[in-house]
């Protein structure tokens, strides 16, 4: 009588056990792995994920993806992020290599760190890229594909690539009576500034959102060309003293900070490409130093400033060239299973023929096309009729920009312009980039900003 | 029964039986993490590049020195205590208000509890662009019919501005609990007060306000964990400012922008130690006030 008393509450027990391990096991969800699976019709059902910045340029991306799932069969689930997040995301993502996202989209800053510590599938190779003649890996843009490479081998296929100049609004400026040299100097753009500045318009849109993609790269480019820099480099190449005591670090930070404050937009502090684009197009700034990118919206077939702008140089003061090089790319990690179909993939975003249909489907037209990546399209007849403005200056400053050495003094790390190419960057430019936005917005000192930049910087500095 | 028998039997593993998987999934779920966390605060851990050595307490020794943590602990604090007093002066002022009948009173009422129902990210959102966003916000609107310059005022203002938007989602909460406490008051004393000639004022003052401490200190008890952790709002705003950044956003930026977790996880713990004591303090004092009450 008792022992079958003890058995009853016993099984009772490990049957309520394994229904709840059975219910805990079965709703783990598939997280997202390349899959290969089969559906109701035993047909192989074909999928992958892709991490996407979501900044305007890639909207395109999603619009024209149902053709390529006709004609391939594979299903791509997007993942739109902010830049900030997407960074935090692929960056953890790729680094402990879980495999969550099949095909990631990063620039020249992350390729050529993951790629040498052998994150990511080298494209370049035969079964990629290197053997696919209608890929045409040559077709690419030089300095775009050295950015994203690194010993040689290409680490992410780029989708469109920028670099850095000025875009103005002929109708005013000529208004204030003034006139914008084809290379001009920062004094020469920041004198036009303050002359068309007024109640209604302002003279110039600068980013002055914190963030090392945002207000750091515009000022990292000013920061060069006053030949200053963030860090100096060892003798291995690796982050020496931080130099943002240095007078040429001041003198770039205080000339950026008053043109913004006196002939700049609105609440500065809080502008990025987005905001700013937005008031250019509203004709509420008459210049905007920006990314080349940007040339292709404002001179849309939808664009209300379309046939009004000029482009000039990215202004200079002591060094030949200031543009920035950056470019959106997708690369495929290591870890990944799944490979061929991510490259399938990733080799139809970034052909020749999307960009054609990219320019024949959407409302931009040819002008909106993903530019400064292949330099058959640049010799693209439709291209450059449409494109007419602003497609040599594009091209002109991509092929001027020097990773190597973008500034006055030698950097450390594998070659950036508007980015040092370490890991610890990211971190301290976002840091410093918040101190020079409260400095923007006034409600701090730039001596206190540039101060605490200093002791920042300074952390990562490896002793020798 | 002896201890061993009482563990022995089968009586007491039928009562204990149903909540062994809540137990083991809050075990597994809260104290293995914290404890792999303090395990993570004796390394170096970095994912880019990589790293994983055991450096000891040279985390803890690098915190001492590192005066933008003083800083964020600092805007913790004052963050936290000005809301909490703020949405409990105004809350009180509310549940005074909404104490008596009046016509519409259940819609008042109701309608003054919405901005704690609405999502932190929202109701950040609302307040960045809405009220306080600089084209077309209204209060700059306001400004510029009157004819005063418009004010950036997320970019000038970043501490208060996230205060405001702080304060005006939690004075509902706060006005709740007082509310409580003042419906809560015996009828037959304010009738005695009043019949022996008391002024509201003194009434206010001598009866009420005593009679609702313990309110207030649940009220503050409860803001002050909640408002201590606030993420959504600083993020939304102001981006991490440095007159913003509280601890929480600080760890964030430690852990997840510069990918050091093992420093991070070092913040981590010696914020967990302080709050631990700091709510130890609390809660003392808040038994304490609550005992003296049920004395006197």
């Amino acid at each position: 009588m008792n022992k079958q008393r003890a058995k009853k509450p016993f099984m009772f027990a490990v049957a309520l056990l394994s229904a709840f391990s059975l219910l805990a096991a079965s709703c783990s969800s598939d997280d997202g792995e390349a899959t290969k699976t089969t559906n109701a019709d035993g047909e192989e059902v074909k999928e992958i994920n892709v991490a996407i910045v979501d900044n305007g340029a890639m909207d395109s991306i999603e619009k024209l993806t149902p053709k390529f799932t006709e004609e391939t069969g594979i299903t791509v689930n997007y993942s739109f992020f902010e830049e900030q997040n997407l960074r935090e995301i692929v960056t953890r993502d790729v680094s402990s290599e879980s495999d969550q996202f099949d095909v990631v989209m990063i620039g020249p800053y992350e390729a050529p760190q993951f790629g040498t510590a052998g994150l990511l599938t080298d494209l370049s190779a035969e079964e990629f890229a290197g053997g696919d003649e209608d890929y045409n890996l040559d077709d690419l843009v030089d300095p775009v594909r050295e950015a994203l490479s690194a010993d040689g081998k290409l680490y992410a296929a780029p989708f469109y690539a920028e670099s850095s100049f000025v875009m103005y609004r002929e109708d005013l400026l000529e208004a204030a009576g003034q006139e914008m040299p084809d290379a001009p100097t920062w004094d020469e753009v920041a004198a036009i500034a303050r002359a068309v500045d007024s109640e209604d318009v302002a003279g110039i849109c600068l980013r002055g959102k914190p963030g090392w993609g945002d207000l750091g790269a515009s000022f990292t480019t000013v920061l060069n060309t006053f030949g200053g820099t963030w860090w100096e480099a060892n003798a291995d190449g690796s982050i020496g003293e931080a130099q943002v005591d240095q007078p040429e670090f001041k003198e770039a930070l205080e000339f950026y900070v008053d043109l913004v404050q006196d002939a700049g937009q609105n609440d500065a502090a809080n502008a990025s490409f987005p905001e700013c684009r937005t008031l250019y197009e509203e004709g509420k700034v008459a210049m905007w130093y920006d990314a080349t990118v940007a040339a292709g919206f404002l001179e849309a077939d939808d664009s209300p400033v379309a046939g009004k702008n000029g482009f000039a140089q990215a202004p200079v003061k002591a060094t030949d060239s200031s543009g920035w090089l950056w470019s959106w790319a997708l690369a495929i990690p290591e870890a990944n299973e799944n490979k061929e179909i991510a490259w399938e993939y990733v080799s139809w975003v970034t052909s020749s023929e999307y960009i054609e249909l990219a320019a024949t489907e959407l409302e931009g037209g040819w002008a909106a096309a993903p530019p400064g990546t292949r330099k058959s399209l640049y010799e693209n007849e439709e291209y450059l009729a449409a494109a007419e403005t602003f497609a040599a200056r594009t091209l002109e400053s991509i092929s001027s920009a020097d990773p190597d050495n973008p500034g006055t003094t030698p950097r450390p790390g594998v070659g950036g312009v508007q980015f040092v190419s370490v890991p610890e960057f990211q971190a301290v430019a976002t840091r410093c980039t918040e101190e020079f936005s409260e400095v923007i917005a006034d409600s701090k000192d730039i001596d206190e900003a540039l101060a605490n930049c200093q002791e920042i910087a300074s952390e990562a500095t490896v002793e020798q | 029964m002896k201890l061993k028998e009482k563990w022995l039997s089968l009586d007491g593993w039928i009562r204990r039986l149903p909540l062994l998987p809540a137990l083991i999934f809050t075990i597994v779920v809260t104290q293995i993490p914290f404890v792999l966390s303090i395990y993570y605060s004796l390394t170096n851990w970095t994912i880019f590049p990589r790293n994983s050595d055991l450096v000891w307490f040279e985390n803890y020794i690098d915190l001492l020195d590192d005066r933008f943590f003083k800083t964020a602990a600092w805007v913790s604090i004052t963050m936290t205590v000005s809301a909490v007093l703020i949405s409990v002066v105004v809350g009180t002022f509310f549940a005074i208000l909404l104490n008596r009948k009046f016509f519409g009173q259940g819609l008042a009422r109701t309608l003054i509890i919405t901005p704690f129902l609405v999502m932190p990210v929202v109701a950040a959102l609302i307040w960045k662009t809405q009220f306080l966003g600089f084209d077309f916000g209204l209060l700059n609107t306001i400004l510029g019919t009157i004819g005063i310059d418009r004010i950036e005022f997320a970019s000038r203002f970043p501490f208060w501005s996230v205060v405001v938007t702080l304060v005006w989602q939690w004075t509902p909460f706060m006005m709740l609990i007082i509310l409580a406490g003042l419906q809560s008051q015996s009828s037959s004393i304010l009738e005695a007060a009043k019949v022996d000639g008391a002024s509201s004022r003194s009434t206010f003052l001598q009866i009420t306000v005593p009679h609702l401490k313990p309110y207030f200190e649940l009220g503050t008890l409860l803001g002050v964990i909640y408002l201590s952790q606030v993420f959504d709002h600083i993020e939304i705003i102001t981006g991490g400012n440095e007159s913003t950044k509280n601890a929480p956003y600080y760890i964030y930026q430690k852990a997840f922008i510069d990918n050091s977790y093992g420093s991070g996880s070092s913040y981590s713990v010696v914020v967990v130690i302080a709050s631990i004591i700091i709510a130890t303090f609390g809660i003392r004092l808040l038994s304490g006030l609550l005992a003296d009450n049920e004395g006197a």
